[in-house]
């Protein structure tokens, strides 16, 4: 992802006011059945009755800059994001360093443990396309 | 100066939940203060994997015991939404009833957990004897005091009959006059304001920044609240945002009486703007599998709550994510501990309403 040109966006959306309401991931498993996988994340604002969405799509190891000089209350989401998916959020006002949940599972949401899981409950099988 | 690490939490008498917060101290200042929210994960958002869509309803309602209700009604609304399901006009009617409800339960809760921190057990005790009037109705009308089960995907499973509505608002009508002298000693009691009274402030400004949301917000004299997005029928009530604008703990308990009465008087308003007639449809047949995406945003008792749901065209989510109001205050949370004395922490964390087992999905 271009790094500047979305901070431009995001401090478009600070400036005028808008309220970060939610940053949200998802994890994509490769739909031909292949290992690795990506990540949607979205950013969520709000204006009143507005609400519009940031959305970009990364590959596990890209950074992702932290919005945090316009937003600082995005730092746990951001952590968030580090701990539960592995995504490189680089830059977080408050780095947490791994603290914020204590799971028993290291990094959960990354793609290879999402496809371990389907494959334990039976709904994957290894090597097999995206259920 | 040589700085001390307290842990708070997970077991502290003051917190009703196991919030764990790292207090970094200088003599008794708070100086920093580090969450850490992984006591009781569960992991209920993975199991989409494992869970079918028609299923996972039961599973949301569970991750909190007093925000059920709410967590089932949005779990359906984002469902419906993504598969553009047309639900019958009664049954959204009855969920904004159970919502209302269950912010007077919710707040009710939380004014006891208040005074019982503040050392005002009486206060605490009549707090919960009125809340138990609200689980009374939820278990006449639901079935059920805590876990309702009572909303699905294209509807509710069960009806409130007209008189039955009837009675509820005279019901409600009955406490709220009851709530009057408990929330008269909220409000003015000179030992409450006291230990309350400008501890933990909040300035519009950071909770603008901070990005708070719901009572805690509106105590700092932010308008926000869902419920004037008008979405869900709120705009067929009439509804004003309760503010207050000393953005200390005592206007976050204060925000929240008034919200108590302010939502027995939109009960009483539903009831009689309600279209009449018993035996109306309350649920539409829902077929195929969801693929879509969706947010939702509602107001529950501790603030907004938005859920962020995928589907793909299968009978598992791909995505389901609850963000939950307390894991929008912490950050505010933070600030306002940093600076206080260690003594007025436990206040300051509860005034936010914590709610640990929708922050720990």
């Amino acid at each position: 992802m271009d790094g500047a040109a979305f901070l431009d966006r995001v401090g478009a959306y600070a400036r005028y006011g808008w309220r970060l309401v939610v940053i949200n991931a998802t994890s994509l498993l490769p739909a031909d059945g292949t290992e690795g996988g990506a990540f949607d994340i979205t950013w969520s604002f709000a204006l009143g009755k507005q609400f519009e969405h940031l959305r970009e799509r990364v590959l596990p190891g890209d950074e992702v800059p932290s919005i945090s000089a316009h937003y600082p209350s995005s730092f746990l989401y951001e952590n968030e994001l580090r701990e539960l998916f592995g995504i490189a959020v680089t830059g977080i006002a408050v780095d947490l360093g791994g603290q914020l949940y204590r799971t028993a599972e290291r990094v959960p949401f990354a793609p290879g443990a999402i496809r371990a899981r389907l494959e334990a409950a039976g709904r994957l099988e290894p090597g097999t396309k995206q259920p | 100066m040589k700085q001390t690490v307290i842990p708070i939490g997970p077991q502290h008498p003051v917190l009703p939940e196991p919030l764990v917060l790292d207090l970094v101290l200088e003599d008794e200042k708070v100086v920093d203060a580090i969450p850490m929210i992984g006591y009781v994960h569960r992991g209920l958002e993975a199991l989409v994997e494992r869970v079918e869509y028609t299923e996972m309803g039961y599973v949301i309602e569970r991750i909190c015991g007093i925000c059920s209700f709410m967590h089932g009604m949005g779990y359906c609304l984002a469902l419906e939404d993504i598969m553009a399901v047309d639900v019958p006009e009664r049954a959204r009617w009855l969920r904004l009833v159970w919502a209302e409800l269950s912010r007077v339960q919710s707040h009710l809760l939380w004014l006891g957990l208040g005074a019982d921190a503040f050392g005002f057990e009486n206060l605490f005790m009549q707090a919960w004897r009125m809340r138990e009037e609200i689980l009374d109705i939820f278990e006449q009308t639901t079935g059920g005091r805590i876990i309702h089960s009572v909303n699905r995907i294209g509807g509710v499973r069960r009806d409130i009959d007209d008189s039955e509505l009837a009675a509820i608002a005279d019901r409600l009508e009955r406490l709220g006059a009851a709530f009057e002298q408990p929330a008269r000693v909220f409000r003015t009691d000179p030992s409450i304001r006291h230990r309350l009274e400008g501890v933990g402030v909040l300035s519009e400004k950071d909770a603008r920044a901070l990005g708070a949301v719901g009572p805690m917000a509106r105590a700092s004299g932010v308008a926000i609240d869902t419920r004037l997005l008008g979405e869900h029928l709120y705009d067929r009530l009439e509804i004003e945002p309760i503010i207050e604008t000393g953005g200390d703990c005592l206007a976050r308990v204060v925000v929240r009486v008034r919200e108590v009465q302010q939502s027995i008087g939109l009960v009483r308003q539903l009831v009689e703007r309600m279209p009449k007639g018993d035996g109306q449809p309350i649920d539409t047949k829902v077929r195929g599998l969801p693929s879509g995406e969706t947010f939702i945003r509602l107001e529950q008792p501790r603030g907004e709550v938005v859920y962020c749901v995928r589907a793909n065209g299968t009978k598992f989510l791909e995505r389901f994510r609850a963000r939950t109001p307390t894991f929008a205050n912490i950050p505010a949370m933070i600030h306002m501990v940093k600076g206080c004395d260690l003594a007025d922490v436990p206040n300051i964390v509860l005034t936010i309403d914590p709610c640990i087992s929708c922050t720990e999905r």
